[in-house]
């Protein structure tokens, strides 16, 4: 995930969970980053590739960030999700989801991988 | 409005103050027009299973054609990258977990600024270099 400062300066992370919400809107995992909190709130513009191998390809987003939700609905499945993640990838106790960030989705775009 | 590229390779410099990151062609887009732009760049590298993972920031230097040397790293890259998946994906065919590395097609030079720790835990987001106190 990419964000940027209103100054331009870029921040990165990699994230847990991309969670599909609706036709246009994404709720990504907010766990311990507040570098990139920060960012939104300054900038709300936000870029997400997501790694799906499946579909073999990457997936970009482009987002705008909308709010934070700490309780409901979207923030209880992806913290049923985070801790099956965090299981399945040895970090049980280390993974807890902080907050729901919804983002609205202003672009999707497939990047096929090269042969 | 920030946009971000998935690198195959990195190779730090003898200087040990930059870095060279190989970006395969479907992540072009935008990004030398992005470098040239505002030169800002910030990467971030996860070696999995560990989650160990360190955030890069800095400015582009200059950016160059693919070397043989190059094509060997990410080799080597993407042998380590498959391994580290297949407990994840076991039944996954390795053709499919080798092309999340895509050969590169440019080089790009990033001088090192600072370098933040951002392995998930209660130290994520503590900047290495140069140390917090300063």
């Amino acid at each position: 995930m990419v964000t940027c400062s209103a100054d331009g300066t870029p921040n990165t992370t990699v994230i847990s969970q991309v969670y599909y919400v609706d036709e246009t809107h994404a709720a990504l995992s907010f766990q311990f980053f507040s570098k990139t909190i920060r960012n939104v709130r300054e900038n709300p513009r936000a870029f997400v590739c997501v790694f799906d191998i499946a579909g073999q390809a990457h997936w970009a987003l482009q987002l705008a960030f909308e709010r934070s939700e700490t309780e409901g609905p979207i923030f209880d499945a992806m913290e049923m999700q985070i801790e099956a993640i965090a299981s399945m990838t040895g970090m049980s106790g280390i993974f807890k989801l902080r907050a729901a960030d919804i983002y609205r989705v202003l672009s999707v775009e497939k990047v096929p991988h090269a042969d | 409005m920030p946009f971000g590229h998935r690198v195959s390779g990195w190779r730090v410099g003898a200087d040990h103050r930059t870095i060279t990151f190989l970006f395969p062609d479907e992540f072009h887009a935008r990004l030398l027009e992005s470098l040239q732009q505002n030169g800002a760049l910030a990467v971030t590298l996860e070696e999995f299973p560990s989650h160990e993972t360190y955030q890069f920031k800095g400015r582009f230097v200059r950016h160059r054609e693919i070397q043989d040397a190059d094509l060997e790293n990410v080799d080597r890259i993407r042998q380590r990258f498959v391994k580290s998946l297949r407990p994840m994906y076991p039944h996954a065919p390795e053709d499919v977990l080798k092309r999340f590395v895509s050969p590169p097609s440019l080089a790009v030079d990033f001088e090192v600024l600072e370098i933040f720790l951002q392995t998930p835990g209660p130290g994520a987001g503590t900047r290495l270099v140069p140390p917090m106190d300063r």
